[in-house]
């Protein structure tokens, strides 16, 4: 309605803002340009706003390119199409506690969305963003719905945690992994993530103190749209076996024995069976997930998915399957002043875990048949003594291990937060936003094999009876967040300022019934951790003057309960500044240079992740019921106190970070170069303490330093865009130097261990070294280049071999890691790969070197040997484990994925389509590294990453061929 | 809008009422763990807080046999007896272990252990852990903490105390006869970081002898302790010990001490159990060995398990070809074949045939040649001498984890320790001496065919006897030094320094080398020499 000509002439304006498929978007930003005026759209898409002749309206969304309209007085219905930013990053960005415009970042954030993710065999989400961003690694391990390691910059500690904080919809999650759940994103649905925020340097994650010192990987969800949208997708594919050991035949192997025991001879049988083979198979598996998007009864807008993905594992009885459904509300209340996120998730993880059998499918004798009939364990044979008993020190059949092995869980997990994001009335520029999550796993399993297992327990006359055992364990993590945030525009400068605070609690619970069937083992036992609690307090302004040079800060204080009440506080600063340069006049219509910015960052964080909870108390441990004493005839239950370190305290990380972003050649080629130093000081390290000073003769103490330094690359590159066709690359490279600068007292810690004799270490931790290096002995060799067996360098010259002649002999981490991705769209035709490089990792070779030596075909029962033996010709195990010979360079090229898919389009609705695609994931893999896959990875109990490098046969990884339909309706 | 309002005032309180700090203390969860100041609440307590620094010798941790207070080695081999018989007897004549590539096995059995050797280090740590626990226990039981908590029995904790002042002396006895040297630490320093100064040799000798006669005072009288716990008879024993050890120690003979401390032990009514190896059984603390055990260190399949003690001895004499664990009580396999006996003391049992009849051999040759070729665990000959099956033929309450108990100090030494301090020139009566060494004699042959005359009792003769009597019960590397022989070349056998005819060894190797964390870590302490 047109007011009467004056010099402030108002007008209402109004219109609907949709996206390039027809379909109204919701919550879009509409701001009016040098003014403290703006709106959002409400679930149908429509706005209204007054404005004067001559203002311009901004329209801004994430994931869509920016719109300003000027209002020249005629038209008051101003309709906009929002165009997805294809090539461009996204207008805001998700940062800690909020979001950011992406020109006010100062920090080192890289942002992925959806169109950016992996394509493929997706099962857990951390495999959507592997080899997209520089300085994140995700190495993923084998096993169907098997964690990550994942690690930002390389992580910044030693025995505390290493893994960033993952935050998905403001709920950080635990670094505790439930006990019969895989990993701890195993049961989040990869379908539902919208986008990954990862917060890389200090600057950018200081605003979560305590626990950002790895960095932060922000995780948000779908959440609820207006009209209605449906989508299946179907997926179907198979894995194979692409590589096994090679170890020697049943005809090699009966002729190694008649050269070097010919007294063995009689033992051999007369198969020849290739036990790797047996206990794979070619496993099958399939991804179902419905997701819906609409307004409930025509006002809330919501987002329903549902999930099932049913995943088989190479090694035979080995699944994963998962039942997920997720429901996202997003209703606007009081005329859009209360936002309200609800996003409530169920998932179900059934699990059945296949035992590590690699090990003895390697060592079994070739000669002997998977089944015997004459055998009285379940009809597989077994090595039997003259009674007929199965006997022990030898191999177990691996086959029967994994069929006669039942080791079964399920877990529910109910996750999910409430967002509230209320606009004062009275002030519109001030927001508070409160979010409460809640996160709860209850799982439980049981570990049972039947009477006929030779790896039952043994019972009076040493016959076997089984095994019987269960446990159940629930984790809950809860959190409150509440901050306001205050916004306002003051002529050229900008002002976004948030403070708040936040709760966080984890609490533990698990039971274990031990070995049931074993009258001597430990009683039935329930264990509650000591619960965790953090609490911080934070503030951040984010200045911008003419938006062009923006000035960032936060501080936070927080506070957690593991540490004394004196040293529970830590101040966590953080300093940044962008400026735009390509804003300035002598460049603002450089075609060549788009967009053009310099970062610089510093900040400090805390980590506090360590196993201890409680050191710095006095504390006595009671004798369990298997560990008393006796005092004549009386069994009585002894006390002894636990080591104690009253000032345990914080790590701090200290980092900066400086960068540039720039898009060239109208927009063509975009990218950021980052380059950082971090230093962590106050390690919390299990190091040794003076025999006799205290409880035990180590424990956590805050001692030690590493420094790391490294720069990123990220390009983006549109080698094409027109209409129907479309090509995009995407390169990125991180080189990083990590060097541990101080260590406790100067002294080598050993890590590492090996298989191949009682506590063997095969790395180190040693000031002026990468953390976790190899420390080995340096092998001796003839004229001809072949190893002497035991011959090594004495290299403090001594005269005499020894400990002090170990020395750092490679590294399991890279020193360059690389990924390349290419997109490219042809008329309806869509084909994609994605290609990682790791240069420089080393990988300790145990399968090799506990196994491939003449000796081992002698003992209690004949071991099948790898093959290398024959090149070595080495005799004696311990002679040559320590030695250099076996670190290999495992720098490794792998394609990862390649998918090719068709889409049909042309349906009723226009936003419908059809898409069949096929792909094939782990292509190949091009690498010096004569094991089975270069990239290992080893987990502990707790799926936590114990390390890289060190290969003691893994689970494979396996060729997957793949089958899909996705349907957009 | 009244509703803002509302909403406004929720939101605001949600922000101020989770203001919660207090939330930051919390409680201890896990029910077996205790804080100190909560625990001691009544004489039981301080009963069990006694217990545990006993359960040292035998337990790696309190939670579980896999586990370890203790870091640096694996839990078994950290275990405190197993390290004691790995620094006694592995490294001499008696034994040799299969796997060398196990950590610090090959250093240890060859004698040529260095600074870094992982196995030096469980027994340092684990023996200044037991002086450590000692000290807190003095620390908790002071009069003003016992006034304080309402503690009656006095008397009673008098004695506790008295016990753990004992224990503490043991383990720097330990320390001194391998180390030479150890930390200086008592109950007035609280629990840290502090680093102790270091106590010599001649120190050690004087804390030891001062704490054992301090603590002799309130403990009961000769044998009349528990079994298993310090009596005067226990303080004695080691008190002779060190005393015979003087001159090795302090380079000041003591040898009329010593002899006169023996005949206390002695004459405090202990007796030989008539057969054997009883000592060496599952049910050794009923079975009438009990009697000559002066100081055992309980083991049990059901409630003391632990990878150390009597466990790693059966388990691992069981024989990698014989698959003998049933006739020992443990499995059929045991471990694999781990330990084997070198050539040399083999022959103190095989050469003359004379011990054929000697209830003491208890060796297998059988299908075994007696030279040694190290990971062949069927070379060599093998030993039943410690057994988990009961002297009535029954078994140990489980099959992994034994029951018997470790015999730390005999009679049957005793007995040998008088005869040698007579020779050595500490007094006493020849006559005594021989009828001594017959009565073992008697005791291990059935009658009186292998007793010795008066003229083949000489220090030659008793440094065997003590093989033959006492092996693998971690005296041999202290006796050997004692008489000579175990550096240079006097005396050389299998691998010993090395090869596997062994050669001689520096005098600098009768003492073990300080562990390197060890001296990292306290500034104070030194390195020994030649290390």
């Amino acid at each position: 309605m047109l007011t009467p000509l004056s010099i402030f002439a108002q007008s209402t304006i109004s219109g609907t803002v949709v996206d390039n498929n027809g379909m109204p978007i919701p919550g879009v930003n509409i701001s009016v340009k040098n003014t403290t005026k703006g709106t959002t759209t409400d679930f149908d898409g429509n706005y209204s706003i007054v404005l004067e002749d001559g203002e311009t309206l901004s329209f801004s969304y994430v994931g869509y390119r920016t719109q300003n309209i000027t209002f020249n007085g005629n038209n008051t219905s101003i309709d906009v199409t929002m165009v997805e930013d294809a090539e461009a990053l996204s207008e805001v960005v998700v940062v800690g506690y909020g979001d950011q415009t992406v020109k006010s970042i100062s920090g080192s954030v890289a942002s992925v969305t959806e169109k950016d993710f992996n394509k493929g065999n997706i099962v857990t989400s951390e495999s959507l963003i592997q080899g997209r961003v520089p300085g994140l690694s995700v190495t993923k391990g084998g096993g169907p719905g098997s964690g990550s390691e994942i690690r930002i910059r390389g992580g910044s500690s030693f025995n505390a945690s290493n893994a960033p904080l993952i935050v998905l919809d403001g709920l950080p999650l635990s670094n505790e992994t439930a006990d019969g759940t895989r990993s701890i994103l195993s049961s989040i649905n990869p379908n539902d993530i919208e986008s990954f925020s990862v917060l890389k340097d200090a600057s950018a994650a200081a605003i979560y103190g305590i626990r950002g010192s790895n960095g932060v990987i922000i995780i948000n969800t779908k959440k609820g749209r207006g009209d209605l949208n449906v989508t299946l997708d179907v997926q179907q594919n198979v894995t194979t076996i692409d590589n096994t050991v090679d170890v020697l035949s049943a005809s090699q192997f009966r002729s190694l024995v008649r050269e070097n025991f010919p007294g063995r001879l009689a033992e051999l049988g007369n198969a020849n069976t290739n036990w790797q083979d047996e206990i794979y198979r070619n496993a099958k598996s399939s991804d179902i997930n419905l997701s819906l998007r609409g307004a409930l009864f025509g006002e809330l807008p919501a987002r329903l998915s549902l999930n099932r993905s049913d995943q088989q594992g190479l090694r035979r009885t080995s699944k994963f399957d998962r039942t997920t459904a997720s429901l996202s509300l997003n209703p606007r209340l009081f005329d859009n002043h209360l936002k309200v996120g609800l996003n409530a998730n169920y998932s179900n993880e059934d699990n059945r875990f296949a035992d590590g059998v690699e090990g003895n499918a390697i060592t079994f004798d070739p000669t002997q048949p998977v089944r015997d009939p004459s055998s009285p364990y379940g009809g597989f044979f077994e090595f039997r003594d003259d009674d007929g008993s199965a006997s022990s020190n030898v191999p177990k059949n691996p086959v029967a291990q994994l069929l006669q092995t039942r080791n079964v869980s399920n877990s529910d997990r109910v996750y999910g937060n409430l967002n509230l994001d209320y606009k004062f009335h009275f002030l519109p520029e001030l927001r508070l936003v409160t979010n409460a999550g809640l996160d709860r796993t209850e799982s439980g399993g049981s570990l049972t094999r039947p009477s006929t297992s030779a790896l039952g327990v043994n019972a009076e006359e040493g016959e076997f009876i089984g095994n019987e055992s269960r446990y159940s364990n629930t984790l809950t993590n809860s959190s409150l967040d509440s901050y306001f945030v205050y916004e306002n525009e003051f002529n050229d400068f900008g002002l976004k300022a948030t403070a708040g605070y936040s709760y966080q609690k984890f609490e533990q619970k698990s039971f274990n019934t031990n070995e049931l069937l074993d009258p001597n083992a430990q009683d039935p036992r329930t264990i509650i951790e000591d619960d965790v609690v953090l609490i911080g307090y934070f503030a951040r302004t984010n200045l911008s003057f003419r938006d062009k040079y923006f000035l960032n800060a936060s501080i936070r204080r927080d506070g957690v309960s593991k540490f004394n009440p004196d040293n529970r506080f830590e101040y966590f600063p953080s300093f940044s500044g962008a400026w735009q340069i390509s804003e300035e006049d002598f460049l603002a219509d450089s075609n060549l240079i788009n967009s053009l910015k310099v970062r610089a960052g510093w900040g400090q964080l805390g980590q506090q992740d360590v196993p201890s909870t409680s050191d710095y108390l006095r504390r006595y441990q009671t004798g369990l019921s298997n560990q008393q004493y006796r005092f004549g005839t009386n069994t009585i239950i002894p006390f002894q106190p636990i080591y104690t370190n009253p000032d345990i305290s914080w790590e701090i990380l200290t980092e900066i970070n400086l960068g540039v972003d720039f898009e060239l050649f109208n927009r063509r080629l975009s990218g950021s170069v980052d380059v950082f130093e971090r230093t962590a000081d106050d390690l919390l390290s299990d190091v040794p303490v003076s025999d006799g000073a205290n409880f035990s003769n180590q424990g956590f103490q805050n001692i030690g330093e590493f420094v790391s330094k490294g720069v990123e690359v990220n390009l983006d590159y549109n080698v094409f865009r027109q209409d129907d066709f479309n090509w995009n690359v995407n390169y990125n490279f991180t080189a990083i130097d990590r060097e541990i600068t101080n260590l406790a007292f100067d002294q080598d810690i050993l890590v590492g261990g090996i298989s191949g004799g009682t506590g063997n270490f095969i790395q180190v931790q040693r000031e002026g070294q990468w953390p976790n290096s190899f420390f080995t002995y340096a092998q001796l060799y003839d004229e001809s280049g072949r190893p002497i067996e035991g011959a090594y360098a004495d290299l403090n010259g001594d005269n005499t071999i020894d400990e002090r002649d170990r020395y750092v002999s490679g590294n399991g981490q890279a020193d360059v890691l690389m990924g390349f991705q290419s997109n490219l769209t042809y008329k309806n035709f869509d084909f994609n790969f994605n290609l990682r490089a790791s240069i420089g990792n080393d990988v300790y070779n145990n399968v090799n070197s506990s196994r491939a030596q003449l000796g081992n075909l002698d003992l209690v029962a004949p071991n099948n040997l790898p093959t290398q033996v024959l090149e070595t010709n080495f005799e004696s195990t311990p002679d040559v484990i320590l030695s250099d010979f076996y670190v290999e360079d495992a720098s490794f090229i792998r394609m990862d994925n390649i998918t090719l898919g068709y889409t049909l389009r042309g349906f009723d609705r226009e936003s419908t389509s059809l898409r069949f695609w096929m792909g094939l994931q782990n292509a190949f893999v091009i690498t010096d590294y004569s094991g089975v896959d270069p990239e290992v990875v080893n987990f502990d109990l707790e799926g936590n990453s114990t390390g890289l490098g060190i290969d003691n046969t893994i689970y494979p990884r396996g060729r997957t061929y793949l089958l899909g339909i996705n349907y957009n309706f | 809008m009244k509703y803002t309002h509302y909403i406004v005032i929720f939101l605001v309180s949600a922000f101020l009422f989770t203001s919660c700090e207090s939330d930051l203390d919390v409680e201890l969860q896990d029910p077996n763990i205790t804080l100190a100041d909560d625990i001691f609440v009544s004489v039981e307590a301080y009963e069990q807080s006694l217990a545990g620094i006993y359960a040292n010798l035998a337990l790696s941790s309190l939670t579980d046999p896999g586990s370890s207070n203790i870091g640096g080695l694996d839990p078994g081999t950290g275990q405190y007896m197993r390290g004691l018989f790995n620094l006694q007897n592995l490294a001499t004549d008696e034994v040799i272990f299969t796997f060398e590539n196990d950590l610090g096995i090959r250093g240890v059995q060859r004698n040529s252990a260095s600074p870094e050797n992982v196995l030096l280090r469980g027994v340092f740590s684990r023996g200044m852990f037991s002086v450590a626990l000692a000290n807190e226990f003095l620390r908790q039981s002071t009069d003003e903490l016992l006034e304080s908590r309402g503690i009656g029995s006095r008397d009673t904790i008098q004695t506790y105390r008295a016990e753990a002042k004992a224990l503490k002396a043991l383990s720097y006895y330990h320390l001194m006869d391998l180390f030479g040297k150890a930390p200086f630490y008592d109950e007035t320093t609280p629990p840290g970081f502090t680093q102790g100064p270091e106590l010599s040799r001649t120190e050690l000798f004087d804390l030891v002898e001062s704490l054992l006669l301090e603590a002799r005072e309130d403990l009961p009288a000769g044998n009349s302790g528990e079994y298993g716990r310090m009596d005067q008879g226990v303080v004695d024993m080691i008190l002779a010990k060190i005393y015979l050890n003087a001159e090795v120690y302090t380079g000041t003979p003591r040898y009329a001490e010593a002899l006169a401390k023996t005949e206390d032990v002695i004459n405090s009514g202990y007796t030989l159990v008539d057969n054997y190896q009883n000592n060496f059984l599952a049910d050794n603390a009923t079975n009438g060995a009990q009697n000559e055990i002066i100081f055992p260190v309980v083991n049990d399949g059901q409630t003391v398990q632990n990878f150390g003690g009597t466990t790693i001895l059966i388990q691992g004499q069981v024989g990698a070809q014989e698959q003998n664990g049933e006739d020992l009580g443990v499995n059929p396999g045991g471990f694999g074949g781990l330990f084997r006996l070198r050539p040399q003391f083999s022959e103190k049992f095989t050469l003359n045939p004379l011990f054929d009849n000697d209830s003491r051999n208890l060796i297998i040759t059988e299908d075994r040649p007696i030279d040694l070729d190290i990971p062949d665990p069927n070379t060599g000959y093998i030993t039943t001498k410690y057994s988990n099956r009961t002297s009535t033929g029954g078994f140990g309450s489980d099959r992994t984890f034994t029951d018997t108990d470790f015999p730390m100090f005999r009679l049957a030494d005793a007995y040998l320790m008088y005869a040698e301090a007579h020779l050595r020139g500490g007094g006493g009566d020849l006559n005594t001496a021989v009828d001594y060494v017959n009565a073992l004699r008697e005791r291990a042959f059935g009658d009186t065919s292998g007793n010795i005359t008066s003229a083949q009792l000489n220090l030659d003769f008793l440094i065997d006897e003590r093989s033959r009597e006492l092996y693998w019960e971690s005296h041999r590397r202290q006796d050997l030094i004692r008489f000579g022989l175990y550096t240079g070349n006097q005396y050389v056998w299998a691998f010993k320094g090395g090869p596997s005819t062994g050669t001689s060894i520096d005098n600098f190797r009768a003492l073990y080398p300080i562990p390197t964390a060890s001296l990292a870590t306290n500034q104070n302490l030194t390195q020994n020499p030649g290390y």
